[in-house]
C-alpha cells in the first residue's frame, strides 16, 4: 500500500540565482522597473510607431505571460533572459524591426468562427 | 646498366667453371643455398595485418594516459566519477558539474599535468537522459604533447560555473554553448548571446528545436522593414518512419562504450 501512494520528491538543485520566492519576486520587479524606466528612451531611440502608453502596455503583457511559474529557477532563467533582452535595447544592438516584433502588427489573428475560416479557405 | 650486365655474366661463367671442375664444391653450395633460403624465409616472417585500415593502437601512449588518469582520479577522488580511454586513444576524465573549476585548475596548475591550452569547448543534446546536456572540455598540454577531455553534465536549469577566470579561452566559448544549448554559465563576465540574431528564439542545437525555427523573417513593403514572424509551414509535420524492420548494423544498436575503463583506487575498494 506504502508504495502505491504518491509519493512527493523533492529533488535537491542548485540555484540559478534566487533561493526563495521572494528573492525571485524582487529581481522580476527589479527588471520590470528598470524596463520601465527605459520606455521613454526607447520611443525615442528607435522612432517606433507607438507612444509610451502603449509601450507600458505592452510591457505589462509580456510579464503577465507568465505569472504563475512554480519553479524558481525558470523565473530566474527568464529575468536573466529578459536582463539580456534589455541591454541590447539600451546599447541600441537591436534595431527598429526587433523592438517591433513584441508588437506582433504584420501578425493577422487566425479565424475563428466558422464564416471567417471558409471566407480564408481553411476547412 | 651495361656495367652491371657484364659483371653478371662474368660471374655466371666463373660458377660454371668451377662447378665443372669439382663436384664436392657444388653439392657445397647447394647445401649453402637451401641454407641461406630458409634463413630469409624465417625473417620474412611478419604477422599477417587483418584490419590494415584500422588505426593502430600505441601501447605505450596508452598505458602513460592510463597511469595519468589513475593520478589525476586519486588527486581529484571528490569530483572524478570515471576514467577511460576512447578507442583513438584519447584520456577521457568524466566529473561531477561542482567540480569544473576545480578539475580544470587542476589540470593547468599541477606540474604533471601542465593543460595550459583550453583548444574548444563542446555541448551535448541527449534528451531522453535525466540530465541531458553534456559539457566538454578539450584541453591541450603543449609541455608533455598530450590531449585530455573533461566531460560533464547538466540539465536546462542547473548552472554550471564559468572556468573563465582559468582558462581566458573560455569567455567565447561558453558564450556559444549558452546560444546553442541554453546552458547557463554562472560568473560569466559578459554572457550574452554570440551567434543567433538579436530577438531569436530558442536554442537551435537542442534536439527538440525544429529544424525550420520557430519563426520566421522578411522584408515588409508595406512597413518599409523588416518583420518577424511566427512560422507557417504549408504542409503538417509529417514523422517519417525511417527504421527498416531488419535491423542493418546490430553491432551499433547503443553508442558505443569507451574502449576501456580505467579503474581507480575508489572502485577497486
Amino acid at each position: 500500500m506504502a508504495s502505491q501512494t504518491v509519493k512527493r520528491a523533492i529533488k535537491e538543485v542548485k540555484p540559478i540565482l534566487s533561493l526563495d520566492r521572494e528573492e525571485a519576486r524582487l529581481r522580476v520587479l527589479n527588471l520590470y522597473k528598470a524596463w520601465f524606466r527605459q520606455i521613454p528612451y526607447i520611443v525615442k531611440q528607435y522612432d517606433i510607431p507607438r507612444n509610451e502608453e502603449q509601450c507600458r502596455r505592452k510591457l505589462r503583457e509580456e510579464f503577465t505571460k507568465y505569472d504563475n511559474i512554480p519553479d524558481i529557477r525558470v523565473i530566474d532563467m527568464l529575468v536573466i533572459k529578459g536582463q539580456m533582452e534589455l541591454k541590447e535595447i539600451v546599447n541600441v544592438w537591436k534595431q527598429k524591426g526587433h523592438v517591433m516584433t513584441y508588437f506582433k502588427d504584420t501578425i493577422e489573428p487566425k479565424p475563428q468562427d466558422f464564416l471567417s475560416k471558409f471566407l480564408n479557405g481553411k476547412e | 646498366m651495361n656495367i652491371v650486365h657484364h659483371y653478371s655474366t662474368h660471374f655466371h661463367w666463373f660458377q660454371l667453371e668451377t662447378s665443372r671442375k669439382e663436384n664436392s664444391r657444388v653439392t657445397l653450395r647447394l647445401v649453402c643455398r637451401n641454407a641461406v633460403r630458409s634463413l630469409t624465409a624465417e625473417v620474412q616472417e611478419v604477422p599477417k595485418e587483418t584490419r590494415p585500415t584500422v588505426r593502430k593502437s600505441n601501447a605505450i601512449a596508452r598505458g602513460q594516459l592510463k597511469d595519468f588518469g589513475k593520478y589525476a582520479a586519486e588527486c581529484l577522488p571528490k569530483y572524478v566519477q570515471k576514467v577511460q580511454i576512447t578507442a583513438g586513444d584519447e584520456l577521457e576524465l568524466l566529473i561531477v558539474p561542482e567540480g569544473v573549476v576545480p578539475v580544470l585548475q587542476f589540470l593547468k596548475d599541477n606540474h604533471n599535468a601542465q593543460f595550459a591550452n583550453l583548444v574548444d569547448i563542446a555541448g551535448m543534446d541527449v534528451p531522453n537522459r535525466p540530465y541531458r546536456f553534456e559539457i566538454i572540455y578539450n584541453l591541450l598540454s603543449l609541455r608533455y604533447n598530450s590531449r585530455i577531455r573533461v566531460k560533464t553534465y547538466t540539465d536546462e536549469l542547473t548552472p554550471i560555473e564559468s572556468c573563465n577566470d582559468i582558462y581566458k579561452a573560455a569567455n567565447w566559448y561558453e558564450r556559444e554553448i549558452w546560444d546553442m544549448y541554453g546552458v547557463f554559465f554562472s560568473n560569466h563576465p559578459d554572457l550574452r548571446r554570440i551567434l543567433t540574431d538579436y530577438g531569436f528564439e530558442g536554442h537551435p542545437f537542442r534536439k527538440d528545436f525544429p529544424l525550420s525555427g520557430y519563426v520566421e523573417v522578411r522584408y515588409d513593403d508595406e512597413k518599409k522593414r523588416v518583420v518577424v514572424e511566427p512560422l507557417e509551414l504549408a504542409q503538417e509535420f509529417r514523422k517519417f518512419d525511417l527504421s527498416a524492420p531488419w535491423e542493418q548494423f546490430p553491432n551499433f544498436r547503443r553508442a558505443l562504450p569507451a574502449s576501456e575503463t580505467v579503474e581507480t583506487e575508489e572502485k577497486k575498494k
